[in-house]
């Protein structure tokens, strides 16, 4: 262990080409189980194959078209929760009496499976895009919520005295005490809440059936199209990859300050 | 305080409304415009004429827009009908008649499909690898995939071993999805799988043998229907009465077009081309079939799906 | 004394209010997928009997405990790799990322063809849902160390097992915990997603059976009885919780008091 703050190690190595570096050997392992037999090739094939069918996918406009709905799902399943996660986190999670009253509801909520929300779902909004943007901010939101709650608690009680006894004002003391500890909490959350409304997104059309790439997949699957199948669900951990690049990039810009980006930033 | 409180309650009031407020349209009823419907269906091979009919226009010289939508399963389409958010549906013969018989005020207004009539050349199978077993009943002890449980298929499965002269409570029936049991059993993971196209296609092209099917139970099985509300039917016959003729126009099409048939199904399916050319297709009758249903009603009794027998009458009336 | 009456007052008040909120609104409901409250209730007693509770409500919580203890295992395992070195964590987070994003609905086939579709199958699909809050948050905790404390670890030359234990899990347990919990959460949801498919028994095997035999009433109390449990696991976890984090909470306390 010889490494020091000053000349991290891998320096010369630039980040991005360390990331493909290791998406390449994932690739490697998948091309390189189903070959061997280790996976059962017919069901699973190796990953040419599934890189074939989905060069084939780009090509089509439903492929394109499946794309841009999910995107627009989860953009605005995201946005939602992460707006309501913050102003019920924080509205619940600075005052103690009402986070008393509910805790018990929120631990009630969380659990229950948005999956088990479906039926009633379809019934009442049908299988658009409404039902699953429903689930998708129904799981996220508890994301953002977790967060901001564990957050607010997290305020340093000192800090928190000192601004009771200069009286500050609720706007000030919210915008000075409580939102400068909050924010890594929140950043965190909204990378967790990122990931969970686009996997929600993408189960939510394979389950209902809204227009998207999970129904894409769904249908891929009902055919017996594995290669699409995969090619497919490949796309959906692109989006993934994609979404933690930039809610890093955000996460960066907004907490230069804080130890856990200070220590990498670059000079 | 009290406003941050007010705050709380709209937030959660909010996100509560979100779920609740669904928008049911009834599709208008004005003279000289098309009627605008929307009919829940399952993407599979079952549906093809459907998508035929509105192909072939049947729909709107009955003076109706269709949109089809897809859901996941047949037990999703069933309420979103009975609710109105579908005006028609289609789902598996079981599970409109447990679902009439528990309270789901639904009606069945068209044939879906049924089986072949020839027992050993099905749309559907029940398919083993081991060439030790030849006949269902050697299936005792041993673990079978269905694609759910309590429906169409695990009856069916029992039904075949029961007739075989083997007891039905002995054999294991696991929950395996369609697209899931040939990679299943191709691994060992099960002994026998119930099947249907494309997927059949696939297990028979592994030379694995067919030892019963849909159509050895019953050689013209209704295996599925098409469904309105009972709240429609009753509001708005004359549409009920229009789709219900231009779908058995498309039943009737579907069944003396295969070609077209196989054609179509690469508009909704991702089924490959070779098997969509080489795969068993259902037979489409243009009439519900209620002796088959009334089999399929003693059924439901006999493994326990509802406590009374279905109505069989009151579902087709 | 009455503080404690106090804590469960605070505790039933609003889960109350909403309950009757729900009994009155849904009082004489004809609507057949929005059954009245008084019926869900009536026929829970009876839907979740000594038979169902051994034979499909056990289960799954043995396999949710399973999971959820394999994901804890793994995930501060790799969260302490990943965290502690700059060149892994850039190696390994958008293969992360990509697993991550994957539904877990669609990994249930590959699973069924590795592990078979018994009980292995289903604790797969828990950990690979469980296991990514911790993952990310021990990341974020280890990352996130006091530089400082750090420095000092290394100037007087701590072993590396005591520096892990004493130090780096140490500073990093509070957001470990927080992960935890979320994956607690998820995992309940996973434990119903893994018995979507491939199921003969379980908690969400029933309820979707309730659900495709359409008795609305007694999938409702399915619905209910997951609630419950997730209220149950999370006091729990606020045991355990407390037991962990003696000293941060301990921390936080003295810090109060010696204002």
């Amino acid at each position: 262990m010889t490494r020091s703050r000053h000349l991290p190690s891998g320096a010369g190595c630039p980040a991005a080409l360390l990331g493909l570096g290791g998406l390449a050997t994932f690739a490697l392992l998948l091309e390189v189980l189903p070959r061997a037999g280790v996976l059962p090739a017919d069901y699973f094939p190796p990953a040419s194959r599934i890189a074939l069918a989905l060069l084939d996918e780009f090509g089509q406009p439903a492929f394109r078209e499946a794309l841009g709905d999910t995107l627009l799902t989860w953009v605005t399943s995201l946005a939602i929760a992460v707006g309501a996660g913050i102003a019920v986190g924080v509205a619940i999670g600075s005052t103690p009496l009402v986070r008393d009253l509910t805790a018990s509801t929120i631990e009630f909520l969380r659990p229950i499976p948005s999956v088990a929300l479906i039926p009633g779902l379809i019934v009442l909004l049908g299988t658009g895009m409404e039902s699953t943007l429903v689930i998708a901010v129904y799981a996220s939101f508890w994301q953002v919520l977790v967060q901001v709650l564990y957050g607010v608690a997290d305020v340093d009680p000192v800090a928190r005295e000192t601004a009771h006894s200069y009286r500050l004002k609720a706007r000030h003391r919210i915008r000075y005490v409580v939102w400068p500890t909050t924010l890594p909490y929140v950043m965190t959350g909204i990378r967790l809440a990122a990931a969970v409304a686009l996997i929600l997104t993408i189960t939510g059309e394979l389950v209902i059936g809204t227009p998207g790439l999970g129904k894409k997949i769904d249908v891929a699957y009902s055919s017996g199209d594995v290669p699409s199948m995969y090619a497919l669900i490949a796309v959906t951990g692109l989006i993934g990859v994609l979404a933690n690049v930039v809610t890093r990039r955000a996460e960066r810009w907004a907490l230069v300050w804080h130890p856990s980006v200070r220590g990498e930033s670059p000079a | 305080m009290i406003r941050r409180f007010t705050a709380v309650l709209a937030g959660a009031a909010m996100l509560l409304s979100a779920a609740a407020c669904g928008a049911k349209e009834t599709p208008p009823s004005t003279p000289g415009t098309p009627d605008k419907v929307t009919a829940g269906v399952v993407a599979i091979v079952d549906v093809a004429p459907i998508y035929l009919g509105k192909q072939k226009g049947f729909f709107t010289e009955q003076n109706i827009d269709l949109t089809l939508q897809t859901a996941q399963g047949g037990a999703a389409v069933v309420p979103a009908v009975a609710a109105g958010t579908y005006q028609f549906g289609f789902s598996n013969s079981i599970s409109v008649l447990v679902a009439h018989t528990n309270g789901v005020p639904i009606k069945a207004i068209a044939s879906g499909n049924g089986t072949t009539g020839n027992a050993t050349a099905d749309f559907s199978g029940l398919v083993v690898k081991d060439p030790a077993i030849t006949s269902p009943k050697a299936l005792v002890g041993k673990k079978v995939a269905t694609n759910t449980l309590k429906n169409i298929v695990d009856t069916s499965i029992k039904e075949l071993v029961k007739r075989d002269g083997g007891d039905p409570a002995a054999v294991s029936l696991v929950e395996l999805a369609f697209p899931d049991m040939v990679g299943a059993l191709d691994t060992n993971k099960v002994d026998a799988i119930f099947v249907v196209e494309p997927f059949l296609s696939a297990a028979k092209a592994k030379g694995w043998k067919v030892i019963g099917s849909f159509a050895a139970l019953d050689p013209a099985m209704c295996v599925a229907l098409y469904v309105t509300s009972q709240a429609l039917a009753q509001s708005n016959p004359d549409l009920v009465a229009r789709f219900t003729t231009a779908m058995k126009k498309s039943l009737a099409y579907a069944e003396s077009h295969p070609d077209e048939v196989r054609a179509i199904l690469g508009s909704y399916t991702q089924i490959a081309e070779n098997v969509r050319q080489g795969m068993t297709l259902p037979k489409w009758p243009a009439d519900i079939n209620r002796a088959s249903l009334d089999k399929l009603a003693d059924l439901i009794v006999a493994n326990g799906l509802t406590s009374k027998k279905p109505d069989v009458a009151a579902v087709v009336s | 004394m009455t503080s404690a009456l106090r804590r469960a007052a605070v505790f039933f008040a609003l889960p109350i209010t909403l309950l009757a909120i729900w009994w009155f609104a849904s009082a004489g409901s004809t609507d057949f997928l929005m059954p009245p409250l008084a019926k869900i209730l009536e026929v829970f007693p009876e839907t979740w009997s000594r038979h169902r509770l051994t034979h499909d409500v056990a289960p799954s919580l043995i396999r949710l405990a399973v999971g959820f203890a394999g994901a804890l295992l793994i995930g501060i395992g790799a969260g302490v790799v990943i965290g502690s070195s700059r060149v892994v964590r850039l190696f390994a987070e958008p293969v992360l990322e990509f697993l991550r994003a994957i539904p877990p609905p669609a990994l249930v086939p590959i699973f069924i063809l590795v592990a078979g579709i018994d009980n292995v199958m289903k604790v797969l699909v828990i950990i690979s849902g469980c296991v990514w809050p911790i993952v990310l948050n021990t990341v974020e905790g280890v990352r996130g160390a006091d530089p400082v404390l750090a420095e000092t670890c290394r100037s007087y030359r701590i072993g590396e097992m005591l520096r892990l234990r004493m130090f780096v899990l140490r500073s990093a347990s509070p957001q470990i915990v927080t992960g935890a919990r979320q994956a607690l959460s998820i995992g309940i949801i996973l434990m119903v997603i893994s018995e979507m498919k491939a199921a003969s028994e379980g908690l969400g095997f029933t309820i979707r059976e309730f659900q495709t035999g359409y008795q609305f009433p007694q999938m409702w109390s399915g619905v209910l009885l997951l609630g419950l449990i997730g209220v149950v696991l999370s006091l729990l976890f606020r045991v355990a919780e407390n037991r962990v984090l003696v000293w941060y909470h301990g921390q936080r306390a003295a810090a109060r008091v010696s204002r």
